[in-house]
């Protein structure tokens, strides 16, 4: 039971983290490498707006969030731009932006540790347990769990319900035919590539709550996040969700019940075996 | 309504279109005709800002187009049905719709645009929530003309509706762009199809190669022994 409600409170995160991921592959059509590193800085600034400037971390999501958010603006308009325009709307965007986000990886992780240093880091935030069907949770893993469904829930039901999210499913299934009815695919582009970004924010924010991290971790997240993408299938929204907490499941129960060493090892077996007989992903349509 | 003047288009080194010049009056419904290659394609989407002309201009209204971004054409009151429909398969007919609404001048009244698209394509009223790309041809292209009207242009450009449909859904489709032009839209029409192209249009233009080699009134066209040889399989129609 401890180990279901800690797998779902790390999945719920995991899930989070991939929406922002596959909205970013999926609409604006950009593989970032560089997306565990705005989960980390972002995760970075809440521990020091926690720890120098005592801004509680449910504030701060509020200004990470945005924050990231304008981050993500900023990069598709000053790097991604020039690749779209370049590619043409060819397949050469995806190795150009691999290329690309690969090296802000490493700008933005130089940039984290020179800041921040190399040492892992974590905050003493709400750590009284409570009480869930018997299992005593620590109250900031509930409330980073709560963070991520909100937001990952109310982004899921934009996506489906909205004139929004019919908008940015129509640029993501067919962009070629989003301009006949008036779509400005570059700018929704950039808006899904800021919202992702906003999502890896967001999803910072909560691993600090309940984690112990250093500035190298990015790529972990990166990676896992993109396990999940492929697992739940590309662009395939609940599918994602739903890969998300199994993976945080899987990890959970691996590291209890086996070895904590073992999780990454774990992780990655889960997404050769999906790449090898589920290439469409676990709950994707064969195309 | 719309004026194109001394219009190019070239794919690299290929000269797809070559000074052609084009005017379609409020009102009417003028249609290209010719074969496979002519440029019929190249013409329609030069003026649906999908392609980008070598030279010429396009006047609409006094605007000048052929700078204009594709996406904003539609809200300049112009709706493009290109070849292959150009409709969003993966989303249903209800969705198609819908985003045809996006950019309608007039917001206000999409529930009425709705209801004049189901009048016109009742199929698309009893199929609203089939995934479009399920549809047979006749009515995804029922599907992607009900779309661009969601927009309320003044002016559709069509081309070749009736591309892989068997001749009763052509004529299906071509009584609903009758009942359109009834509503005082304008229609510029790319068919291969020229019997029923001519039955229907107010004027013609002949491509040949990328050049415009003829024009007239339908019903000239219609008994032109040139034309009728060339388009309408030898016997008058
Ligand atoms: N994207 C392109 N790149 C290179 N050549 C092209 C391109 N599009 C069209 N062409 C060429 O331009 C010429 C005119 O093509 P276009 O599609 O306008 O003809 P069309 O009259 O519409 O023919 P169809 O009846 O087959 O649709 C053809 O020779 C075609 O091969
Ligand atoms: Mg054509």
């Amino acid at each position: 039971m401890t180990t279901l409600i800690l797998g779902l409170v790390l999945g719920g995160t995991y899930a989070l983290l991939a929406l922002g991921l596959t909205i970013q592959y999926g609409i604006a059509r950009i593989m970032n490498l560089a997306y565990g590193e705005i989960t980390l800085a972002a995760a970075f600034v809440l521990v020091f707006l926690f720890q120098a400037a005592g801004i509680s971390p449910l504030a701060a999501i509020l200004l990470v969030g945005p924050l990231g958010y304008a981050i993500g603006w900023a990069l598709y308009a000053v790097m991604m731009r020039p690749l779209v325009a370049r590619s043409g709307g060819g397949s050469r965007l995806e190795v150009d932006s691999i290329l690309a986000t690969f090296g802000l990886l490493f700008v933005i992780q130089g940039l984290l540790l020179m800041v921040f240093g190399s040492n892992f880091t974590s905050i003493a935030y709400l750590d009284q347990g409570i009480s869930v069907f018997g299992v005593t949770v620590a109250l900031n893993r509930l409330l980073a769990f709560a963070v991520c469904v909100i937001a990952g829930g109310a982004l899921t039901l934009a996506i489906s319900r909205s004139r929004w999210g019919l908008v940015m499913r129509a640029v993501a299934l067919t962009p070629s035919s989003a301009p006949l009815v008036g779509i400005d695919v570059n700018r929704v582009a950039r808006q899904a590539f800021a919202l992702g970004s906003a999502l890896a924010a967001i999803g910072g924010t909560s691993v600090a709550m309940y984690q112990t991290f250093s500035a190298t971790d990015g790529v972990v997240f990166t990676m896992k996040a993109l396990v999940i993408v492929i697992m739940g299938g590309v662009g395939n929204v609940p599918g994602v969700l739903v890969a998300g907490f199994a993976l945080g499941l899987v990890e959970t129960f691996v590291a209890t019940m086996i070895d904590p060493g073992l999780t990454l090892a774990a992780t990655f077996a889960i997404f050769l075996g999906v790449l090898l007989w589920r290439p469409q992903g676990i709950f994707g349509r064969r195309a | 309504m719309l004026e194109v003047r001394n219009l190019s288009v070239r794919y690299g080194k290929h000269l797809a279109l070559d000074d052609v010049s084009v005017t379609v009056n409020t009102g009417e419904m003028v249609a290209i005709l010719g074969a496979n290659g002519a440029g019929k394609s190249s013409l329609l989407n030069a003026i649906g800002r999908r392609v980008q002309a070598a030279s010429g201009t396009l006047l609409y209204r006094g605007q000048e187009l052929s700078q204009l971004p594709q996406h904003l054409l539609v809200a300049s009151g112009i709706a493009l049905v290109p070849e292959g429909r150009g409709i969003f398969p993966r989303l249903s007919v209800e969705e198609n719709l819908t985003l045809g609404s996006l950019p309608a001048r007039d917001k206000r009244n999409t529930g009425q645009r709705r209801e004049l698209v189901h009048a016109i394509f009742p199929k698309l009223a009893e199929r609203r929530h089939q995934i479009a790309g399920t549809m047979s041809g006749g009515e995804q292209q029922m599907v992607a003309i009900g779309r661009a009207l969601m927009s309320d242009p003044d002016l559709l450009l069509l081309d070749e509706p009736s591309l892989g449909l068997a001749p009763i859904v052509t004529q299906e489709v071509f009584a609903a762009l009758a009942r359109i032009r009834g509503n005082g839209l304008t229609i510029m029409l790319v068919e291969q199809n020229a019997r029923a192209t001519l039955a229907l249009a107010d004027r013609a233009y002949l491509l040949e190669a990328g050049r415009v080699t003829g024009s007239g009134t339908a019903s000239d066209l219609r008994n032109d022994p040139a034309v009728v040889n060339a388009f309408l399989g030898g016997s008058a129609a």
